[in-house]
C-alpha cells in the first residue's frame, strides 16, 4: 500500500465542528433575542446554561464511550441517572450529613452497572447497542424493586443550594462544577495515557492490541465512567427538582448522544473531544428554549430537533473526507 | 497515437504536494510500467486516472478527446478499471457474486439472473483456474480464500468490466509465483487485444518480465519514459532515485555467540512444533513462500495467538506470551505485516502514533503525560529515523507509506525492545525508505536486540539476515546458514525442490 490517504484537517476553509456548533449556539441566541426580546438576557442565559449542565455532564460519559469505538454507545445513561437520583434521594432524605453516603452509594451502584455493560461488551462480545439497551430494562426492574413503585426522600439542602443557589458572580455552583468536570475530562482525554489509549482503541482496535494496549480494560473503563457521570448528573438533577420521580432523567438518553455528535465526536470512534460535546449540550438546550418561546408544539419541537441534527451531521460529513 | 495522455497533473494533500506537473503518455496494446519511489506520487497519478483522487489540475485525453474524471464512475464510463493491493472484495459474498458485483445481469422485473451471472464470472475466472490450485471455487465465500486468491478475485472483478485501460497497482504483492505467472499470461493476452495495462510493482523482475515501456516519477514529477527492452535495472533505479549515491553496504554480522532467545516446540493453530534460537545481535530471517506461517510465528511470539504448546525463553526465562500487553511489557516489539490494519492509527496524529507503546514509561504515575516529554521523544525518533513529516499534530495518514512504516517502527524503538519481530517491514515502500529500514534493523541488532525478520523479498532477506529459516506449512523445513547462499538456493528450498521431498 502506498496510498497518500486523503484526510487532513488542514485546508483553511474547513471549520471544526466545535466552532460550527458554537456559532450555531450564538446564532440561535440572536434569533431568540430578535423574536422575543429578553431571550438572551443574563438571567435567561444563566438558566439555559444550568439546564445544559445536566445534559452536558451525562454526555461526558457518552462522549468517552463513543470515542472508544467498536460501535460504542451507551443507551442506559438516562436510566442510570434516574436510578442514582432515586438511591440518592432515599439515602440522603433531606439531610446534609447523609449527602456523602448517598453520593457514594449512588455512584457505586452506577459504576457496577457500567462494569456489567463493559464486561458484557468485551468478554461476551454483545454489541454495545444491545447490551446497553438491555441494561435499561434491568435497571428499570431494579428501580421498581428498590422503590416498590413509589420514590422516597428528597434532596439535601446543600445539594439544592449548590444547583439552584448563587455562589459566585451571581452564578449557580452547578456551572462551576460543570466547568471543573469539563477541564478534568479534557485533561484526561488529552493528557493522560488512558485518554490516548482510548483514542487509539477507537481508531483501530487491531493496531491497539498489537501496540500492547489493554483494549478490553480500556473499553470497560469507558463504560464504567459513562455510568458514573450519568449517576452524578442524576444526583445533580435531584438537587434541581428536590424530589425524585421514577423517570426523572430517562429522556436524556438521545440528547446525550446528539450533544456528543454535534460537538464533532465521530460515531465510528477515535475522534472527538469534550469541548464540542459541552457546546453541543448548550446548542440543544438553547434550541429547545427557542422552540418553546416560539410556542411550537412538542411534536414540532421533536421534528425540528431531528432536522437540526441531520443538517449538522451532513455539514460535518461534507467537511471530513475520510477515506481510511 | 497515444490511447492515454495525462498532462500537467497537480495534486496537493494538506501540506504535501503529491503531484506537481506529472504526465503519462501510453498507447493501446502495451503494458506500461509506472515506477518511482513511494513519495513519488505514482499511486496518486494512478488514482487520478481511476477517479479515486480528484486532481487540483490536470488535462487528460483518452483516444485524443479530452475527458473529465471526477469519480470512479467517470473512469468506468471511459473504460478504465483498476486493481489495488488493498482489496475491495466483499468477504461474505461468493467468488461469482464478487466478480459480477455492480454488473449483475438481470431478468425482467430486475430479478437477478444467476445463470447469466455465473457465465459472466466464469468467462474471466476460468482463465485463472491454475491460480486457484486448478479449480475455481465459484461458490465459496471470498473471506474463506487465501489473500492471494482474494487478490485474483479482485483482478477478475476488474476484468469483468472489459476495460480498455487496466490499472494494476501493486496487484501482485500478495500473489505467489504461480499466480503471478497466470496473471502475466492474461495481461499479455489483453495487451495483444489492444488494451493498455498500467502496471505498478516494486518487484523489478516483474516489471522487466512484463512491461514494454516505463514512465518514472520522482517527487511528484515525471522524469521520463523509457523502453524497457533497452533499459537496465541500474538505469531505472538511477532515474527513480536521482543522483544520490547508492549505499552498497556489505553484510556484516555483529551476532555474538550468546544465545538469548530460544523458541521451543511452539505450536499454534497455524504452527507446528517450531524450534530455533537467536543470538544477541543476530538478525534471523524467515523465508519460504509467503503465507507458510511466518506471520503466525511472529504473532505468536508477540502473544497475539493462542499457543497450544511450546514456549519462548529469553535468557532462559520464559516470556509471558498470553497477551500482547504482557509481551510488550517484557520487551518484545512487533512491526506487523499490514501497516494500515494492524500497525497504525490512521485518524490520529503522528505524535500519538509514536507515543502509544511507550508513553507509560514517561508518564507520571503511569497516567499523567507531559506534552513536552512526549514531543521530545517523538522528535527524537523523527530525526533518528529521518521521517519526513509536516508536524507532529498531523494525522499519520497524511504521510507516504515509507514514512508511515517508519512511524510504526519508531513507536517500538521508544520502548527499547530486547526482541524485535518484523513482518515484511519493507512491503510497498520505496527504495530510499527500504534502505533506511535496513539501516534501522542493523542498528537494532548491533545494539544487542534479537531480531526476527520476515520478508517476501528474497534478495533483502539474504542481504539482511545472518541466518534464514525456511518455513513450509507452519513448520521449519530448512535453515540456511552459509554466507554464500544464493537466491536460487532460497527459492529451491522454499519450494521444497530438494530430492526426496514430497510436496
Amino acid at each position: 500500500m502506498n496510498t497518500p490517504v486523503i484526510s487532513s484537517l488542514r485546508p483553511p476553509k474547513v471549520l471544526s465542528p466545535v466552532v460550527l456548533a458554537a456559532g450555531l449556539a450564538i446564532a440561535l441566541l440572536i434569533v431568540g433575542e430578535i423574536v422575543s426580546p429578553g431571550f438572551a438576557g443574563h438571567g435567561q442565559i444563566v438558566n439555559m446554561l444550568r439546564v445544559s449542565a445536566f445534559l452536558g455532564i451525562i454526555a461526558i460519559g457518552q462522549t468517552i464511550v463513543i470515542i472508544s469505538g467498536g460501535e460504542g454507545i451507551d443507551l442506559s445513561v438516562g436510566k442510570v441517572a434516574t436510578f442514582a437520583a432515586i438511591i440518592g434521594s432515599r439515602v440522603m432524605d433531606g439531610d446534609n450529613t447523609k449527602l456523602l453516603p448517598a453520593l457514594t452509594l449512588a455512584l457505586t451502584v452506577a459504576a457496577a452497572i457500567g462494569l456489567c455493560n463493559g464486561l458484557g461488551i468485551t468478554y461476551l462480545r454483545i454489541p454495545p447497542f444491545v447490551m446497553t439497551l438491555g441494561m435499561i430494562g434491568v435497571v428499570q426492574g431494579l428501580i421498581l424493586a428498590y422503590t416498590s413503585g413509589q420514590a422516597h426522600g428528597r434532596a439535601a439542602p446543600f445539594l439544592t443550594s449548590l444547583v439552584n443557589g448563587k455562589v459566585i458572580f451571581d452564578l449557580p455552583g452547578l456551572l462551576f462544577l460543570w466547568l471543573l468536570l469539563a477541564v478534568a475530562v479534557t485533561w484526561m482525554l488529552r493528557r493522560t495515557t488512558y485518554g490516548w489509549q482510548l483514542f487509539a482503541v477507537g481508531a483501530n482496535r487491531v493496531s491497539a492490541r498489537l501496540s500492547g494496549i489493554p483494549v478490553r480494560r480500556t473499553v470497560i473503563l469507558a463504560y464504567v465512567l459513562s455510568s458514573v457521570f450519568a449517576g452524578l448528573a442524576g444526583i445533580l438533577l435531584l438537587g434541581y427538582t428536590e424530589s425524585v420521580f421514577l423517570d426523572l432523567a430517562d429522556q436524556y438518553m438521545l440528547p446525550s448522544i446528539a450533544a456528543a455528535v454535534i460537538g464533532g465526536t465521530l460515531l465510528a470512534g477515535g475522534i472527538g473531544g469534550y469541548a464540542g460535546t459541552a457546546i453541543g449540550a448548550v446548542v440543544l438546550t438553547v434550541l429547545q428554549s427557542l422552540l418553546i418561546t416560539l410556542e411550537i408544539s412538542a411534536a414540532g419541537r421533536t421534528v425540528i430537533n431531528g432536522l437540526v441534527l441531520i443538517v449538522l451531521l451532513s455539514l460535518y460529513g461534507r467537511q471530513r473526507r475520510l477515506r481510511t | 497515437m497515444a490511447l492515454l495522455e495525462m498532462n500537467g497533473v497537480r495534486k496537493r494533500f494538506g501540506g504535501v504536494l503529491a503531484l506537481d506537473d506529472a504526465s503519462l503518455s501510453a498507447a493501446g496494446g502495451e503494458v506500461h510500467a509506472l515506477l518511482g519511489p513511494n513519495g513519488s506520487g505514482k499511486s496518486t497519478l494512478n488514482k487520478t486516472l481511476t477517479g479515486v483522487v480528484v486532481p487540483d489540475r490536470a488535462s487528460i485525453t483518452i483516444d485524443g478527446s479530452p475527458v473529465a474524471i471526477h469519480g470512479p464512475r467517470d473512469a468506468h464510463a471511459h473504460g478504465v478499471a483498476a486493481v489495488y493491493q488493498q482489496l475491495s472484495v466483499v468477504d461474505d459474498l461468493t467468488v461469482t457474486q464478487n466478480v459480477v458485483l455492480g454488473l449483475e445481469p438481470t431478468r425482467r422485473l430486475g430479478l437477478l439472473d444467476r445463470r447469466a451471472a455465473r457465465t459472466v464470472a466464469a468467462e474471466v475466472l476460468t482463465r485463472f483456474s491454475p491460480a486457484f490450485a486448478g479449480s475455481v471455487p465459484y461458490d465459496a465465500a471470498v473471506g474463506a480464500l487465501s489473500p492471494g486468491e482474494q487478490q485474483i478475485v479482485e483482478i477478475c472483478k476488474a476484468l469483468a468490466r472489459r476495460p480498455r485501460i487496466l490499472v494494476l497497482d501493486e496487484a501482485t504483492a500478495s500473489l505467489h509465483k504461480e499466480q503471478v505467472h497466470v496473471l502475466f499470461e492474461v495481461v499479455r493476452e489483453l495487451r495483444d487485444s489492444g488494451v493498455l495495462v498500467v502496471f505498478t510493482s516494486h518487484r523489478m523482475d516483474e516489471v522487466f518480465a512484463l512491461c514494454d515501456q516505463a514512465t518514472v516519477l520522482r517527487n511528484g514529477r515525471t522524469v521520463g519514459t523509457i523502453a524497457l527492452a533497452d533499459a537496465t535495472e541500474d538505469q531505472l533505479v538511477h532515474m527513480m532515485v536521482g543522483d544520490v549515491e547508492r549505499r552498497e553496504e556489505a553484510r556484516r554480522s555483529h551476532a555474538s555467540d550468546r544465545t538469548v532467545l530460544q523458541v521451543r516446540g511452539l505450536t499454534t493453530q497455524r504452527l507446528r512444533d517450531v524450534s530455533f534460537s537467536v543470538a544477541q545481535g543476530e538478525v534471523l530471517g524467515l523465508g519460504g513462500l509467503q503465507g507458510q506461517g511466518q506471520s503466525d510465528l511472529l504473532l505468536a511470539m508477540f502473544g497475539a495467538a493462542k499457543i497450544h504448546a511450546g514456549e519462548v525463553l529469553y535468557d532462559g526465562v520464559p516470556l509471558p506470551l498470553t497477551s500482547p500487553v504482557k509481551a510488550a511489557r517484557a520487551g518484545v516489539a512487533l512491526v506487523p505485516g499490514d501497516r494500515g490494519r494492524q500497525g497504525m492509527f490512521a485518524v490520529r496524529p503522528i505524535q500519538e502514533n509514536l507515543s502509544i507503546a511507550s508513553m507509560h514509561r514517561r508518564a507520571t504515575a503511569r497516567l499523567a503525560l507531559s506534552q513536552r516529554a512526549e514531543r521530545r521523544a517523538a522528535r527524537g525518533i523523527v530525526e533518528r529515523l529521518n521521517i519526513v513529516i509536516g508536524g507532529l499534530a498531523d494525522r499519520i495518514s497524511t504521510l507516504s507509506g515509507g514514512n508511515q512504516q517508519k512511524v510504526v517502527i519508531g513507536k517500538w524503538l521508544l520502548n527499547e525492545p530486547r526482541v524485535v519481530l518484523l513482518d515484511d517491514p519493507t512491503k510497498g515502500i520505496d527504495i530510499t525508505a527500504k534502505e533506511e529500514v535496513y539501516a534501522i534493523i542493523r542498528e537494532l541488532a548491533d545494539s544487542g536486540a534479537a531480531v526476527v525478520f520476515n520478508s517476501s523479498d528474497n534478495r533483502e532477506l539474504l542481504e539482511m539476515s545472518d541466518r534464514v529459516l525456511v518455513l513450509f506449512e507452519g513448520g521449519v523445513v530448512d535453515e540456511l546458514t552459509d554466507a554464500q547462499v544464493t537466491e536460487e538456493d532460497l527459492v529451491a528450498s522454499a519450494l521444497r525442490l530438494e530430492a526426496g521431498e514430497t510436496l
